[in-house]
């Protein structure tokens, strides 16, 4: 502990902790606007608030990009008003196995650093994840009807497909953040 | 592209095959057809071993044919003909009927499609 602290302040907000609250409020705004865009199968969403998570996944490492992931889904929830009920379920089980996708994806690239994935990769690990967390969970406690699992291989492929389309926003995204951090220092 | 990007997409793009294989599948075929006539079980052929058979009913001789896991009524002394017309079954629970010769053939075993058909 290298700062003087006060004697009654115990939580000093880091640097850290302002670019996680930057970033993930513009997940948020993204998570919010997707909501209102209709949908052609219900539960379905291109999911582009993932890729930030994927974005300070790459540029700022798991730990932030976790914080991200969980603020984005409590707080959006929170704004659009569905804290707590089963679309909160879902968003959160989607995001918890799409966070532990990329932890493992993230260890494993740490491992062996000639084969970790990049924006891309990570993007769709995670959209999978998220897609097959959030129909486990629908099956398991909302809908335990055999029929549901007939959807599983048509939601997978159009997870794939949209992991891949924000997983290339994300790559764009990160190449221009990259790009931004030799002019000036951005937080 | 890195090469975690192509592994990773390679991943996902080989979980999708499978799932489709295991979850759009059509259900196993059943391993036995019962042939009753007149609501008595005349014969019980597996599906199993291809042949021909003919059972003789209210009207004369149907002739059944099994070919690879499947039967169907091949010809009947009927006058509509709607039992050859049904084509094969193959499904357990999935029965075939020839009222006029009161001949009727349901298949056993398998995956049950339905619990219970009423006509």
């Amino acid at each position: 502990m290298s700062a003087p602290l006060l004697r009654h302040e115990t939580l000093i907000a880091r640097t850290d902790d302002f670019r996680i609250a930057a970033w993930a409020a513009l997940a948020i705004t993204i998570h919010i606007l997707e909501s209102a865009v209709p949908m052609l199968l219900p539960g379905l969403k291109p999911g582009l608030a993932n890729v930030i998570v994927v974005a300070v996944l790459v540029c700022y490492g798991w730990r932030s990009a976790a914080w991200v992931a969980l603020l984005r889904v409590l707080v959006g929830s929170l704004l659009i008003g569905t804290f707590l009920t089963p679309t909160f379920l879902l968003s959160l089980s989607g995001a918890l196995a799409s966070v532990a996708a990329l932890y493992l994806a993230w260890r494993l690239g740490g491992w062996f650093p000639r084969w970790a994935p990049g924006a891309l990769g990570y993007s769709v690990l995670a959209s999978m994840a998220h897609m097959a967390g959030q129909f486990f969970v629908a099956y398991a406690l909302l809908i335990p009807h055999p029929a549901l699992l007939k959807l599983l291989p048509l939601l997978m492929t159009l997870a794939l497909a949209f992991g891949i389309m924000s997983g290339l926003i994300a790559a764009a995204m990160v190449r221009s953040i990259h790009g931004r951090e030799r002019t000036d220092q951005i937080t | 592209m890195r090469r975690g990007d192509v592994l990773a997409l390679l991943l996902a793009v080989s979980i999708l095959p499978p799932l489709y294989a295991v979850l759009w599948h059509d259900g196993r075929g059943g391993d036995y057809a019962r042939i009753l006539v007149g609501g008595q079980q005349r014969e019980l052929v597996s599906l199993h071993e291809d042949r021909t058979l003919e059972v003789s009913g209210e009207l004369g001789v149907s002739t059944l044919e099994v070919k690879e896991g499947q039967i169907r009524f091949l010809a009947s002394p009927c006058p509509g003909q709607q039992c050859v017309h049904n084509g094969w079954i193959h499904f357990g629970g999935d029965v075939l009927t020839c009222l006029p010769n009161k001949i009727s053939i349901a298949i056993l075993g398998g995956e049950q499609r339905f619990d219970s058909v009423n006509f």
